[in-house]
């Protein structure tokens, strides 16, 4: 299967005054599932409509395997797209659905017929296609759009948002069959989302955007352990990361956190910063219940919330609150003080916003 | 009885009557035509204020007389001739333009979209006089082609609106979808749009024909010569000769109005909604 690499060179789109994107930079590999991850309104879709030649860009330059794009249009990219509301074509049976794009490319009606086949199978959806969409459930209108993305065997596939609209269950078992199917066709992906969820378990690469900019861009697991900077650190991680103001001080040469109402031992971080504002970070699973480490600290627990396979306990630490995990064994009761202890090495620290 | 009870039943009570009296308003007087229309000269002078139809003596000779001796065939042709021209005209460049006005970005297009029922709030004596003068000096009056022009210039306006008006109703990622799939933005009108908005094409050829054959008064002041008369004109024709028949205006009355019911009761399951269910979501 043909698959191609894309890159994008500072895209920059405005829609009257409300600038959508702000020179967005990014290279994805062949055969790499890139996720595009942002709070609604943050420009990945726009991003998605720009690489298929739907809107176009005021600046910047879309390239496909290396060659620019900016002057085709969508149906010359070569490229499919998955859509949020499926928008298969009413007046279609489904098997005319998938052979659309083919027939349109002026495919041979035999091979139409063999591609359009091929797809059914691969999602399971063979049953179907004598069918018309409004026949269908969502599921399986999901797939039906899915299939016509595959049929066309593109250079590049976009999915925008195509999952959003399947219910809990199903979008899990869908999100798998989806991390399959790309092991299996290992085409280039382009996949937008706001589930960090999605984001986390089928990305090869994550683009983590805000305001039509990209925070980040890097390995899932890159992403969530090294933050690029405050907005990153919160958005990704369920709950969220801990996060508090204060300034970061020199004591006895050790580096100290003074915050709202508590300090912490910094003890053996590598800092290129001396002094400062600054904002320290803790996920919540990173932090232990019980004495030890270098900085101890004494929280009040306020609530807890049960998720089934572990607890998480909020409580108050200074003037700010807390969030901790904790085994779902642990009882604990409100108005209770525990201890916990961080060590230092799992501390994020961020000046003016950045990670340092 | 409770008062719900009782109101329920006022409700209907009226309904009945409501019902009742706007069949007589709408249906007395066509009635009155067709019923007319089948009856000889003689009947009709005999017993002016009859109601009822004999069938035995029901009598077809005015329709006869009125095709073939007063020249109705040829209307009958002109006025198809004229009604599907502007249907085929209207029908399409309305499907066109709506569409460019919906969806395309385009210097003006907020005020072309404006002024396209600014030129239908003139009323059509307001410009059948100019138009009238201006057709006389540049020799072009008298002609059919000119009066489909004239019928094109007051159904587009409408016809655009209403195509544009269900246009919007159409999701854009449907024809996102075409476009990447492969089509031109014109296959996609073709192979998306047009499929799709067929009940709405079909209201919009129903009302263009509809305008189309009942027209008069452009009709009645461009054309002088009896060969190109459409109906609504022959009908008048006829109605103003000296020996009139009551039976035979009655009579081309039956032609002029009967296509017009014909192509309702057969567009009427057409102008169902909904076909559009199941692009979406849900």
């Amino acid at each position: 299967m043909k698959m191609a690499s894309l890159t994008l060179k500072s895209i920059t789109k405005r829609f009257g005054k409300i600038v959508a994107l702000r020179g967005v930079d990014m290279h994805v590999e062949d055969g790499e599932f890139c996720v595009l991850l942002g709070p609604s309104g943050c420009g990945k879709s726009t991003l998605l409509n720009i690489i298929a030649g739907l809107i176009l860009q005021d600046e910047g330059s879309v390239l496909l395997e290396g060659q620019s794009v900016d002057r085709l249009a969508p149906r010359e990219r070569d490229v499919a797209m998955v859509f949020q509301s499926y928008a298969l074509y009413p007046h279609m049976t489904v098997a005319q659905n998938l052979g659309f794009g083919l027939r349109m490319r002026g495919v041979a009606k035999q091979t139409i017929r063999e591609r359009v086949l091929g797809a059914a199978r691969l999602l399971g959806i063979e049953d179907l296609l004598n069918r018309k969409p409004r026949e269908l459930s969502g599921g399986q209108r999901q797939r039906v759009a899915m299939g016509r993305a595959l049929v066309r065997r593109p250079k590049l596939f976009l999915l925008d948002e195509p999952l959003s609209n399947l219910d809990a269950r199903l979008r899990a078992s869908v999100r798998l069959e989806l991390k399959q199917l790309h092991g299996q066709i290992q085409s280039t992906i382009v996949y937008v989302t706001h589930d960090q969820v999605e984001a986390m378990t089928l990305g090869d690469k994550v683009v983590v955007m805000r305001d039509g900019r990209v925070h980040q861009i890097g390995r899932p697991e890159t992403i969530y352990a090294f933050p690029a900077d405050t907005f990153v650190a919160t958005f990704i991680g369920s709950p969220e990361m801990n996060l508090y103001r204060g300034r970061l001080l020199h004591k006895d040469g050790r580096p100290h956190f003074q915050g709202a109402g508590f300090s912490m031992d910094l003890g053996g971080l590598q800092l290129n910063l001396g002094q400062g504002e600054v904002e320290v970070g803790v996920r919540p699973e990173d932090i232990e219940i019980g004495e030890g480490g270098n900085t101890t600290l004494k929280v009040k627990v306020q609530m807890i919330s049960n998720v089934g396979s572990e607890k998480y306990i909020h409580a108050r630490l200074g003037q700010g609150s807390l969030t901790v995990r904790a085994p779902k064994e642990a009882a604990f009761q409100p108005g209770q003080i525990i201890p916990l202890s961080i060590e230092p090495r799992r501390v994020h620290i961020f000046h003016e916003g950045s990670r340092i | 009885m409770s008062r719900e009870h009782l109101e329920g039943t006022v409700i209907r009570i009226l309904r009945v009557v409501g019902l009742i009296f706007f069949i007589i308003i709408v249906a007395f007087p066509f009635y009155w035509m067709i019923v007319s229309s089948f009856k000889s000269l003689g009947e009709i002078l005999l017993k002016p204020g009859n109601l009822g139809l004999d069938i035995r003596k029901i009598d077809f000779y005015a329709y006869y007389e009125v095709l073939f001796e007063h020249g109705f065939l040829r209307y009958i042709s002109n006025s198809m001739y004229v009604s599907i021209v502007t249907v085929v005209l209207s029908v399409t460049l309305a499907t066109v333009g709506g569409y460019a006005v919906t969806r395309l970005r385009f210097r003006g297009r907020e005020f072309m979209s404006f002024s396209i029922l600014f030129i239908y709030m003139f009323p059509a004596i307001v410009l059948v006089i100019p138009l009238y003068v201006m057709f006389s000096r540049m020799g072009l009056r008298d002609s059919i082609n000119l009066l489909i022009l004239v019928y094109l210039a007051q159904t587009l306006p409408v016809a655009l609106y209403m195509l544009r008006s269900y246009f919007q109703t159409l999701p854009l990622e449907m024809e996102h979808a075409g476009l990447i799939d492969g089509c031109s933005r014109l296959g996609v009108i073709w192979r998306i749009v047009i499929p799709l908005s067929a009940p709405a094409l079909a209201s919009v050829a129903l009302y263009t024909f509809m305008i189309a054959w009942n027209e008069f008064l452009f009709a009645f002041m461009f054309l002088d010569t009896p060969e190109k008369f459409t109906l609504s004109r022959g009908v008048v024709q006829l109605a103003g000769s000296v020996h009139l028949s009551k039976q035979l205006v009655m009579a081309a009355s039956v032609m002029v109005t009967m296509p017009i019911v014909a192509l309702f009761l057969f567009f009427e399951r057409r102008l169902v909604r909904g076909l559009t269910a199941g692009a979406m979501k849900g």
